[in-house]
């Protein structure tokens, strides 16, 4: 591992001080991947700025929603009584996420900033335009078996590993972060990750030292009312293949409102409004959900190894709407 | 026993920016009992060394070099196939054994993957650090003198405070070089521990480091010139980093190293560290609890699961700067029994037999007590999902699960 300074402030101001005065620094908060990805060269801070000494570990009331501090690990999440009961899709995301141990390490920004990746991008031996940009992609014409079929373009087809974004974006999630000048702001989760396009090295709307310090959960009337399911190779511990976190607001057996969100697939969480539209207005069906399943896929692209993700992100959607909506 | 296997012949002896020096050392040219000395020990290292493989690019040792034979004398760089820290002191190296400096040392060895060959007054001294091969010796003042012609380094007088400290990597190549003389109040252990955490940091660029060789660039460019390196030449007297301090870290730079406490087991180990240092080689290499294992070092395995705060982690992809700071406290294998009795997870694991070669046990223990301390899992599905961040490649599970069940039962 390449050497770097490290510094633990005590406040939110002088975090934002020190990101914006290092050029090549990174805040550190779990580290499960910053850390691991240092140890592989494949990231190189000159600077770890640790936020586990700012005080952003809470989960609290916030109006009808709840606030989540940007360093409140994935396992209190989880288990927090307010999400367990308001918010079960993103507590079965979570804890469908990563082993136990790594979910008492990991905190909610460091999910959000977790690295878009493929294992071309941690191998610093294969062109990768995220990694280095500019020397092309090794997965495109490479072994593609877990690249995205939605949202890649020529320049990179890797991965948003995340299951908990994918439920915080059904949720209508909002990331409040702080630039380094010190202004605020609040991003829409939809509009936080960007599809890599040209510029596949950014991989979110966070300028250098931006600092995200909570994200917020509206309340809504299919919160309460949502599910995830995540297909894997193994029954633990391991990157979704395809999963879907779907929300429904059924009345009198008609969907009202919906989300479709889904991950494993695609190169951001990756939210399918054909999908949602397939949804609203129409009768909780398993006719509706199947429309559902296949406006979700629109649009999408095989590479070869990973064809089969078009057909099992359908099947996903299709299943976790069953398990959730009222066939009636 | 494994034939000893010469790599290529003299490499040319090259400093890190390419420039070739006239001649590179080699055992024929130090000839002698030293020159014997070091192809003797040089041959035991490499008969330790199996061929590894790697998963992704196949076969990590290269052929050996039948030429490289024919006079039957390899070099120095040639030793195991790996880096060599040739050091060249004015006084014994390493007075207590054990000490704190000394597990450091090693650790930065074990770092660099490289043996020490250590020439002072009238012996010669060499180990690797991660086994249990060492040898002293001693050598005929001619030898010595030969050695250090080699390294172009003026004869160090015993009883004199000087040391040169060179790395050369696996080709030869000349990657670090420092001399200079010790301060007042330092010994030659700190000196070399100092020289090899600076080494650690050129050898992991590839390219020139300006920032590590700036106070020493003198000494270097001298060696570049084939000039006669004498202990002292050009070498301003420089700092050897901050302060010792136990307070927690606030703001280390990143060739700096600093002495942090880390609370473990109940106790209070003072460190000295650098920010890279995970928990895990921290508790490893600098405590000596070596009960916690490295399996994949990327959280992926579970063999290095600790407990801070009670709370079950991966230590790999911890920093121990990070733990120190927040003055958090560890648990490790070694901390959970009292006494004599071992505690109760422990003896279910040996009562029902839920290990085989053992590996990654002390990890599958820790993960165990988080589990219990988190009273969430019931059913053994459930234990096994909440248990899936330890692998066992034995295939020990069923009997995992049953001890942990045994445990939950009785609590």
């Amino acid at each position: 591992m390449r050497p770097f300074a490290y510094s633990r402030p005590p406040d939110e101001k002088e975090a934002l001080a020190l990101g914006s005065a290092a050029e090549g620094g990174q805040y550190l908060a779990g580290g499960t991947t910053l850390v691991d990805l240092m140890r592989l060269d494949v990231m190189r801070p000159s600077r770890l700025i640790d936020v586990g000494g700012l005080t952003l570990g809470r989960v609290e009331r916030d109006g009808d929603g709840v606030r989540i501090g940007a360093t409140v690990k994935n396992s209190d999440l989880a288990h927090h009584p307010l999400i367990a009961e308001r918010y079960p899709v993103l507590r079965e995301a979570l804890l469908s996420g990563a082993s136990p141990q790594l979910r008492n390490m990991a905190s909610t920004a460091g999910n959000l900033m977790q690295r878009t990746r493929c294992r071309y991008f941690r191998d610093t031996g294969s062109a990768c335009n995220k990694r280095e940009p500019g020397t092309g992609c090794a997965a495109i014409g490479g072994y593609t078996r877990t690249h995205a079929v939605l949202g890649g373009s020529e320049h990179c087809i890797a991965t948003h590993p995340s299951d908990m974004c994918v439920g915080l974006l059904a949720l209508d999630a909002v990331v409040h972060s702080r630039k380094a000048d010190g202004t605020a702001r609040s991003t829409p989760f939809e509009g936080f990750h960007l599809v890599p396009g040209e510029t596949p090295h950014l991989e979110t709307v966070l300028e250098p030292g931006e600092l995200i310090t909570h994200v917020t959960l509206p309340l809504s009337r299919f919160a309460r009312h949502s599910h995830y399911v995540k297909v894997r190779d193994r029954a633990a511990y391991a990157f979704a293949l395809a999963s879907a976190a779907v929300a429904l607001d059924i009345r009198d057996g008609v969907i009202a409102d919906a989300r479709v969100a889904l991950g494993g697939v695609a190169t951001k969480p990756w939210r399918s409004h054909d999908a949602e539209r397939a949804l609203a207005g129409k009768p909780a069906s398993l006719e509706t959900y199947r429309a559902a399943g296949d406006a979700a896929v629109l649009g999408a692209v095989g590479r070869g190894q990973n064809n089969f993700k078009i057909e099992l992100a359908r099947r996903t959607v299709v299943r976790a709407l069953r398990e959730l909506g009222v066939t009636t | 026993m494994a034939t000893w296997q010469a790599v290529a012949p003299t490499h040319a002896l090259t400093a890190h920016d390419g420039s070739r020096l006239p001649r590179a050392p080699s055992l024929r040219e130090a000839g002698g009992p030293t020159g014997r000395f070091l192809a003797t020990y040089a041959a035991t290292v490499r008969a330790q060394r199996e061929p590894r493989t790697d998963f992704d690019s196949g076969p990590v040792s290269r052929p050996a070099d039948p030429s490289a034979l024919k006079n039957g004398h390899p070099t120095i760089a040639a030793a195991g196939d790996a880096p060599v820290v040739v050091v060249f002191a004015g006084s014994w190296l390493m007075d207590r054994a054990g000490s704190a400096t000394e597990r450091s040392i090693r650790a930065e060895l074990r770092g660099l993957g490289a043996t020490l060959v250590a020439f002072f007054g009238g012996g010669v001294w060499s180990f690797r650090a991660d086994d249990d091969v060492e040898s002293r010796g001693t050598a005929p003042e001619e030898e010595l003198a030969r050695v250090r012609a080699l390294f172009r380094v003026a004869a160090a007088r015993e009883g004199t405070t000087q040391l040169a400290v060179f790395v050369l990597d696996d080709k030869g190549v000349v990657q670090f070089a420092d001399a200079r003389e010790l301060q007042d109040d330092e010994s030659a252990e700190e000196a070399l521990l100092v020289a090899l955490s600076a080494a650690g940091r050129a050898m992991t660029y590839r390219t020139p480091l300006p920032v590590v060789f700036s106070r020493r660039e003198i000494v270097l460019t001298s060696l570049l010139a084939g000039f006669l390196l004498t202990f002292g030449l050009g070498c301003e007297k420089r700092p050897t980093g901050p302060p010792s301090t136990a307070t927690p870290p606030e703001d280390i730079d990143a060739d700096g190293q600093v002495e942090v406490a880390l609370h473990v087991n109940g106790k209070d180990h003072k460190v000295r560290i650098d920010p890279r240092v995970s928990l895990l080689d921290a508790l490893r290499e600098r405590i000596g609890l070596t009960g916690t294992k490295k399996g994949c070092d990327h959280g992926q395995c579970g063999a290095c699961t600790v407990l801070i705060d009670d709370r079950r982690v991966y230590s790999c992809l911890t920093l121990a700067m990070t733990v120190a700071a927040a003055r958090a406290a560890v648990t490790t294998i070694e901390g959970l029994a009292a006494g004599p009795a071992l505690h109760p997870m422990q003896q279910a694991f040996a009562s029902v037999d839920a290990l085989q070669c053992g590996y990654c046990t002390p990890g599958q223990i820790m993960s165990a007590v988080g589990l219990l301390k988190e009273g969430r899992a019931k059913t053994n599905d459930e234990v096994r999902e909440e248990m899936s961040g330890n692998l066992c490649r034995c295939g020990a599970y069923p009997n995992i699960v049953a001890a942990i069940q045994r445990v939950r039962g009785e609590a």
